[in-house]
């Protein structure tokens, strides 16, 4: 096991390099001047020549590209990943910042999704074609087409505006999280709901389910410890996945709810060219993905034994 | 002999003459609170933190001034200039300012308002190019305790209308705003949450009239919905930048509007230095009938639903004073416009658009400056304005501004439309960055502007002029010439709106005198309701 998961550490070394080369060379071939960008966000102005020279100076773009990414990559190995040209902060401060925010919202809106998706997906499941089913399905097709922003516009009237129970956006107390998890949630519950509930079905369809309920099995225990146990794979998947998602893509949510996470930092850094940040943020993303991913298939063996043992 | 421009003591009640000489009033919503020293607390939406943290940092000042800091002088809500820490100045020929500075001031750390801070502060924008002033390192010389010389780097007879930008707010000696916040406003920081809110309180000390309110706590919301929606929930009482289309929305939420006076530009500049296809705007026929095909009133009242003004021209016009009155707008004429595309030839085809020797009178309209979203549907209104007089538009939206400037230096369009605004006293900067003829061979993206757009020596005569002039009347009307050049003359520009600022209200405020600038924003005359 400990083989495995150092393998799969090491594999974190050539996907830095890859995707930073990847984000630096796209970077740096989409138009635009980070130090002129920098400046009019700055200044609220065009900057002179003389104002962009300096600030070009300051930044280092003077040199030729290759020679920044070499200095980037030199910087990156001893952990420095640069700093932005949009605030100034070093970038790895920025992202070990940001990051406990977004995943605060992400962890919340994946309980969210679990906790709805997976009962309702089993209850629609068992209950075929019944009320329950007709419900689940319409919640979820209302779950995946509802955007984000309009879920949280929502929630915002409802749970603000009219109720008056919780703060619009900020992110100063819990209180000001719950939305931002809401809207997670609620966008992440509506496939998984139905993949629970297509996975779900295809195991109660499976011989050795109907084996077990012909030898008396009790309906409870047959659900959740043999049919549901053997639905989770598929499911840890996806929602592994999804959580990775959630983590680096939550900048609509962010944005409306003015919570200081990781999606809005990144998508502020393309619009400014932020070069550093753009390459921190692949790096940092790139190596979460990898941990989700990996934190997913050790799962997969806690679930299913016979994952474990073929390992061995 | 230099010329000498005395300030004045600025107090409430010389604002309020002032802003009233412009048209312009305090609002006042409701019964103010009997009061004699600061009291209440007030929380305002405001848009995105957008304050830097590093070197260059501007924590406190730019882009949202919470007046903790404060400049040399004060720009009048009309876009004049009045003493703040600075008491008066000279200009010295050939191109010094002597700067006598107010005595008596101290920073909120208690450190004495000198000579010394206005050094360091001047230095430390020389270290980052020098800023619109133009200062260097050797710019800024201390003549005693409390006057300074400052000579720009270049010619700059323009400083004094410049320095009063918040930017160039003064520091105290050895200040870096990234680490703390200490200026001599009429607020004194609190505290600052980056991204979620900053709070300040009202200064005891401080050397002009009291602030009316005790504290004030600016809680950043990116998302413009969300700001209005924390309005009709009462989790603040006041809002900035309520985006046009939704104006309405803040009263029937039972809010109050508020409206400024105009700060801010939209306008349309035509190429007229572009290589085929993007070459029509070389006819000046063309450039003419479509600046009086522009029906600036509809696009006020569908794009930006009456939240607006017509455009007379590319800057606020209180900036030009009189002068202003040189500036001839197009007037909206299409049958006049039909007639002058005849006339040059352009002859409506089959598809219901002009054509003359084969090539349709299509132009290409790119969007995208500051942001495409800035512009709403301003760019439909006009394609649909333009296909009236057989004028077919090709409509670009760029992603961002990145992506605009890159096509622009590329001069891959024929109209180009922007937005702007006008936050210091000098009513030559934008029009010279902009439509100045550009040096043979100068960086590519700083003469992108002048390459597509530059109109000429009647131009360049006029901006000069603006530019060395020391009288400010003088400064008006070469700026206003200059602008006729681009706007009448040579059809250029196509003023389009003029933007006044939009702030909601609670009913717990009762008082606020609006800025055209919202970077000049003074906060000091916000009244809570009795």
């Amino acid at each position: 096991m400990l083989r495995y998961i150092t393998r799969r550490l090491l594999y974190l070394v050539p996907v830095w390099i890859g995707i930073s080369l990847i984000a630096f060379v796209l970077a740096n071939l989409t138009p635009g001047d980070p130090a002129r960008l920098a400046l009019q966000r700055e200044l609220g102005r065009q900057p002179t020549a003389e104002e962009t020279a300096a600030a070009r100076e300051q930044m280092g773009l003077d040199d030729p590209a290759p020679v920044r990414y070499v200095r980037w990559l030199g910087d990156a190995i001893t952990g420095d990943l640069g700093t932005s040209y949009r605030t100034g902060t070093p970038v790895l401060t920025s992202l070990a910042d940001r990051f406990p925010t977004t995943l605060q919202i992400a962890g919340g809106g994946l309980l969210l999704a679990i906790v709805i998706s997976i009962p309702l997906g089993i209850l629609a499941a068992v209950h075929r074609r019944g009320p329950i089913d007709h419900v689940s399905r319409v919640l979820a097709l209302l779950g995946a087409s509802m955007p984000s922003y309009w879920v949280a516009y929502l929630l915002i009237l409802l749970l603000s505006v009219r109720l008056g129970w919780l703060p619009v956006a900020g992110s100063e107390t819990w209180k000001h999280a719950i939305m931002p998890a809401l809207t997670l949630g609620i966008g992440g519950s509506a496939s998984l709901m139905r993949l629970t509930r297509s996975e779900m079905l295809e195991t109660l369809n499976q011989d050795y389910i109907r084996t077990a309920r012909a030898k008396g099995l009790h309906a409870r225990s047959l659900l959740l410890r043999h049919a549901l146990r053997n639905t989770l794979i598929p499911i840890t998947t996806v929602l592994g996945m999804r959580f990775a998602g959630m983590l680096g893509g939550a900048v609509i949510v962010e944005t409306i709810f003015s919570w200081p996470g990781i999606g809005k930092l990144v998508v502020d850094a393309i619009f400014d060219r932020d070069y550093p940040m753009i390459q921190g943020f692949v790096i940092f993303m790139g190596t979460v993905f990898l941990l989700v991913n990996l934190i997913v298939d050790l799962g997969y063996g806690l679930i299913d034994p016979r994952i474990r043992l073929a390992g061995k | 002999m230099g010329t000498r421009e005395r300030g004045r003591g600025i107090d409430r009640r010389r604002l309020l003459l002032a802003t009233g000489a412009a048209g312009l009033s305090a609002t006042v919503l409701r019964s103010v609170a009997a009061q004699n020293d600061p009291t209440g607390s007030v929380r305002i939406g405001v848009s995105e933190d957008g304050y830097r943290t590093d070197e260059r940092a501007n924590v406190g000042f730019y882009p949202l001034n919470t007046n903790i800091f404060e400049s040399l002088v004060y720009l009048t809500p009309d876009y004049q200039i009045e003493p703040m820490l600075a008491e008066s100045w000279e200009f010295v020929e050939p191109n010094t300012w002597r700067i006598t500075l107010r005595q008596g001031v101290t920073f909120h750390d208690g450190t004495a308002f000198n000579a010394e801070a206005v050094k360091y502060t001047m230095d430390r924008i020389a270290s980052n190019g020098g800023g619109s002033i133009g200062v260097d390192e050797h710019s800024t010389v201390i003549v005693d305790d409390h006057t300074v010389e400052i000579t720009p780097s270049y010619t700059n007879r323009r400083l004094m209308q410049q320095i009063g930008h918040p930017n160039n707010s003064i520091l105290p000696v050895g200040l870096n705003p990234a680490e703390a916040r200490s200026g001599t406003g009429p607020f004194r920081e609190v505290e600052y949450v980056a991204g979620d809110h900053y709070t300040v309180e009202a200064n005891p000390d401080y050397w002009g009239d009291a602030p009316g309110v005790a504290e004030i706590t600016f809680q950043f919301y990116p998302d413009p919905t969300a700001r209005l929606l924390a309005l009709q929930a009462g989790d603040v009482d006041l809002i900035t930048d309520v985006p046009r289309q939704s104006a309405s929305q803040v009263e029937a939420a039972g809010a109050t509007l508020i409206t400024g006076p105009v700060g801010a530009y939209e306008a349309m500049y035509f190429q007229i230095h572009g290589e085929e296809p993007y070459d029509i705007g070389q006819d000046r026929a063309v450039r003419e009938a479509v600046s009086i095909a522009i029906d600036r009133q509809q696009i006020i009242d569908s794009a930006w639903q009456g939240n607006a003004e017509p455009g007379t021209t590319m800057i606020p016009p209180a900036i030009l004073g009189d002068s202003a009155e040189l500036v001839d707008a197009p007037t909206y004429d299409p049958d006049a416009a039909r007639q002058l595309l005849e006339e040059a030839g352009w002859i409506e085809g089959d598809s219901g658009v002009r054509e003359k020797d084969g090539r349709q009178l299509t132009l290409t309209l790119v969007n995208g400056y500051g942001t495409a979203a800035d512009h709403g549907s301003v760019p439909e209104v006009i394609q649909a304005q333009l296909a009236e007089i057989g004028v077919g538009v090709e409509i670009v939206q760029t992603p961002d501004t990145a992506t605009y400037e890159q096509r622009l230096s590329v001069g891959e369009g024929d109209l180009w439309l922007e937005a702007g605004s006008q936050n210091d006293g000098n009513p030559a900067f934008l029009p010279d960055l902009l439509f100045s003829t550009p040096e043979e061979g100068g960086d590519p993206e700083a003469t992108m502007y002048g390459r597509a757009f530059a109109p000429g020596e009647a131009f360049d005569t006029e901006i000069t002029r603006a530019r060395e002039a020391v009288e400010t009347a003088e400064v008006q009307e070469a700026a206003a010439r200059a602008m006729n050049v681009v706007i009448n003359e040579e059809r250029v520009v196509i003023p389009l709106c003029g933007f006044y600022r939009l702030i909601g209200a609670s009913s717990a405020i009762a008082e606020l005198e609006l800025h055209a600038s919202g970077v000049n924003q003074r906060w000091t005359s916000l009244r809570l309701a009795e």
